[in-house]
């Protein structure tokens, strides 16, 4: 135990700061932030389905939370259940398997809710196109709002997407 | 008050009749049900009547028990209290029997029986409180626990009920025992009669009214079913027919309350400090040891006949407090533990009755009592589910129900004992008090699970999937104690000055009624708080009720999507995927380890291939008590080790036996000739 407080005081702060000019994630995400507070009054919650991915989409939304976009700081919080969500992520193409769990996630996320598609796959299944385990692209089985495409694509991308579906929401009434 | 009084003894007499001859027929159990249903109505009616006119309803008649003062029938408002108990225990009970007693298959059950020996039950158990003297009072008391013992044993071919019966029949017999011995000391060579006793007991010497007292209290405590002698008490609840268990658990154990109220407080007068200490303790361990074994139980009756030891527990707190502060000069405070302790007690028997007429509709229609295999019930049994939650939340102590009224003047009397002058006495009072704040928050678990494993969710099994509503008269039988639950939590106003009255008799508590303000609240005089069960329960009705009704009624919620609940996204919800009792209750089970010790059995068989394969998985788990092994199994085996020496004389054969007599009679006749000669 006193080794660990003797390491806490010697090392310091090691992160760099915030640069408010910081290129295009810092702004993209203080935009997302400034929208998802105008939009629900609090922090954006994601729930994260993946219906079927190879996990190539997987590896870069986890790059939204990594230390270079550190995404929670802006206050996008990915959470455990559709029931805390506000945006659901969807990725790869639907497997038959996943289907009715798919649609059973949507129900049960609370209204307003918004669907962003991740990945090449989400759009058309890509190359898992015809596969006898596969139901159809994502906008076949629930309501789609934006489309992020790429394989994969990247978190820069991913973010712009949520972005895109924020600012299509209709106000709160 | 005469002619009540025999129609209380003639109602139950012409229920015993009506089961003797038509108890086969439907319309002959209708009958017996409606006799002792009058029965019972004389019996609150003369209860109620001697309370308030507060004159005592005598009757004696010698020529029937010639010796020893004959049979002596006195009923002080002492007596008239636990009466009032008896009927509201059997009213319901006679209206749910008829029903109830359709399920029984006549090939297995003696529904004639049962019914001739229910009614002999009740009357024996009421005349109980008549008893005024020894012989009259052992007879009644003997009656009472041979007919129950009858009664547990009504369906014999099940398993475990035979011996639940041998194990209680002995059990009731010890106490019974000592409670002549106590009795027989009590009397000091004088008469039987409890008036003379009453005279004579404060010029025993302490050392004997001591014994006295530790001799009424285990005899009088076995009876409730007390730690450590509640597991036969409980596996008799458990096995008797379920308005029978009602009755054994609502109203019987409490004669044990009213033996010690009568020999310990009445007869003996107020005695020193650690006979109330004892009481406080033994009632305050059986509270907590009840709640803790009740929560552990898949079986639903058996969990409703441990928490019965967890009530009694209370009552006997109660008791106890009483006649400690009686001991320490403290009689204000003594008489409100009293009250509490009666309260509860009343209460008591509303609410498990309640419950255990629901589990008895469970069992019939499921033909189980393992909560393991019933669920969803709440569809197919809406009316019994909502009796029965009405009994989960009064016995958990929830207002508005009855159980907080009771429990609440536990706390208020309870409180004042905290600064005792002795350290050891202010200790143990201390302590109880956070035993009882304990028992109440693991009561609330306990019939959480209670309801919530047998009523909710999906069927765990077929017969629970086809369940079906109990039958009218079982469902009125449940709604009349739902109602004498909401009566008893709404008018303690009422109640509470009627039950200084009661207690007004017993020496150490000066409860004086003008320090009982009646009113909306309940103010219990200068020192304690206040409370308003009724305004408590209109806050209620605003908070639950009325406000949910405006948002409904203004379309608050007009957005509102009725779906499924989230079971993550999994396709088919199977009963398998459910919380079982068990699981419920594994928390405390690792929590109070060191009390279950519990022990368990995994064996796994693997494939003879490879160890990646297991063919078949099965696990065991047990929880052992400390009562069974460390006082029933020592005693029982010391029984043994005893009849083993006792075996040497009573060999069996006819010669030894006239060979004793012989050298008896020569015993006898030398001693006769050297005393004379």
């Amino acid at each position: 135990m006193p080794n660990l407080f003797q390491k806490i005081f010697r090392t310091g702060i090691v992160t760099e700061t915030l640069d408010p000019e910081g290129g295009e994630v810092v702004q993209l995400v203080q935009a997302i932030d400034a929208q998802a507070k105008r939009m629900f009054g609090r922090a954006l919650a994601i729930r994260m389905v993946d219906a079927g991915s190879c996990n190539g989409c997987e590896i870069e939304i986890t790059g939204i939370t990594g230390p270079v976009y550190d995404s929670e700081r802006f206050g996008v919080h990915f959470v455990a259940s559709p029931r805390h969500a506000d945006m659901l992520l969807v990725t790869g193409p639907v497997t038959r398997n996943m289907e009715i769990p798919l649609r059973k996630t949507y129900e049960a996320t609370p209204n307003p809710k918004l669907v962003v598609a991740v990945g090449d796959c989400a759009q058309n299944c890509g190359v898992f196109a015809g596969s006898y385990a596969v139901a159809g692209s994502v906008d076949q089985i629930i309501p789609v709002n934006v489309i992020v495409t790429g394989c994969p694509p990247e978190p820069t991308d991913i973010l712009r997407g949520i972005l895109t579906a924020l600012e299509r929401l209709p106000k709160r009434s | 008050m005469q002619p009540i009084f025999l129609l209380l003894i003639f109602s139950y007499f012409f229920g015993a009749l009506a089961a003797l001859f038509f108890g086969a027929h439907a319309w002959g159990r209708l009958l017996m049900g409606v006799s002792t249903g009058v029965g019972a109505l004389a019996s609150i009616l003369l209860g109620i009547s001697v309370i308030v006119s507060a004159t005592p309803f005598q009757l004696t008649v010698p020529v029937l028990l010639p010796m020893a003062g004959g049979l002596a029938l006195r009923l002080d408002s002492l007596g008239g209290f636990f009466l009032v108990l008896t009927g509201v225990g059997a009213l319901p009970a006679a209206i749910y029997g008829i029903g109830y007693m359709t399920a029984f298959s006549p090939a297995r059950v003696s529904l004639r029986q049962m019914g001739v020996v229910l009614n002999l039950f009740l009357l024996t158990m009421s005349l109980v409180v008549f008893a005024d003297n020894v012989l009259t009072f052992l007879l009644v008391w003997e009656g009472m626990s041979l007919t129950s013992y009858f009664l547990v044993v009504s369906e014999p071919e099940e398993p475990g009920t035979v011996r639940a019966g041998v194990w209680y029949a002995a059990l009731t017999h010890a106490g019974l025992v000592l409670l002549l011995a106590a009795f027989v000391l009590l009397m000091n060579g004088g008469s039987g009669s409890f008036a003379d006793m009453r005279e004579t007991a404060g010029t025993l010497a302490p050392g004997l009214r001591g014994t006295i007292f530790l001799l009424a209290f285990l005899g009088f405590g076995s009876k409730a079913g007390l730690v450590p002698l509640l597991e036969p008490e409980v596996a008799a609840v458990q096995m008797a027919p379920s308005h029978v268990s009602a009755l054994m658990s609502g109203v019987m154990i409490k004669m044990g309350v009213y033996g010690l109220l009568r020999v310990g407080l009445d007869l003996l007068g107020n005695g020193p400090t650690w006979w109330g200490a004892l009481v406080l303790a033994v009632g305050a361990a059986s509270a907590i040891f009840g709640i803790l074994y009740a929560l552990m139980e898949n079986d639903l009756k058996r969990l409703l006949a441990y928490s019965s030891v967890e009530n009694i527990g209370i009552v006997f707190m109660g008791v106890g407090a009483a006649m400690l502060f009686g001991a320490q000069g403290m009689p204000t405070a003594a008489g409100l533990a009293l009250v509490a302790a009666l309260y509860h007690a009343i209460n008591h028997t509303a609410f498990k009755g309640l419950l255990f007429y629901g589990a008895g509709a469970v069992q019939q229609t499921t033909h189980t009592r393992d909560m393991n295999q019933m669920g969803g019930l709440i569809r197919t049994m809406p009316r019994t589910a909502f009796f029965f939650l009405i009994g989960s939340v009064a016995i958990a102590g929830i207002p508005p129900l009855n159980g907080f009224v009771g429990e609440w003047l536990l706390f208020q009397s309870l409180l004042p004992g905290v600064g005792l002058a002795q350290p050891l006495v202010a200790a143990l009072v201390t302590l109880s008090i956070g035993i009882l704040a304990l028992t109440g928050g693991l009561v609330a678990a306990g019939f959480v699970k209670a309801f919530g494993i047998t009523f909710l969710a999906i069927p765990r099994s077929q017969e629970a999937e086809q369940a079906q509503e109990a039958s009218p008269s079982m469902l009125w039988g449940m709604g009349l104690l739902a109602a004498i639950c909401g009566l008893l939590a709404l008018t303690p106003t009422w109640i509470v000055p009627g039950l200084t009255r009661v207690i007004a008799g017993l020496p150490g508590v000066g409860i004086a009624t003008p320090s009982f303000t009646l009113g909306l609240s309940l103010h219990l005089g200068d020192g304690f708080a206040d409370v308003s069960p009724l305004l408590a329960a209109l806050g209620l009705l605003v908070v639950l009720g009325l406000i949910p009704a405006a948002m409904a009624l203004a379309r608050v919620n007009r957005k509102l999507r009725v779906s499924d609940s989230w079971g993550c996204g999994r396709i088919d919800q199977t009963p398998r995927m459910e919380y079982t009792a068990t699981a419920f209750a594994e928390p405390l089970r690792r929590v109070f380890a060191e009390l279950y010790r519990p022990t368990k059995e995994l064996t796994i068989d693997f494939h003879p291939e490879s160890r990646y394969f297991v063919q078949s998985i099965g696990y065991r788990s047990e929880i052992r008590g400390w009562f069974e092994e460390f006082v029933y199994l020592p005693v029982l085996s010391g029984i043994q080790w005893m009849s083993r020496y006792v075996r040497l004389l009573q060999s069996g054969s006819l010669h030894g036996y006239m060979a004793y007599l012989f050298v008896m009679l020569i015993v006898l006749l030398s001693t006769l000739l050297w005393s004379t000669g």
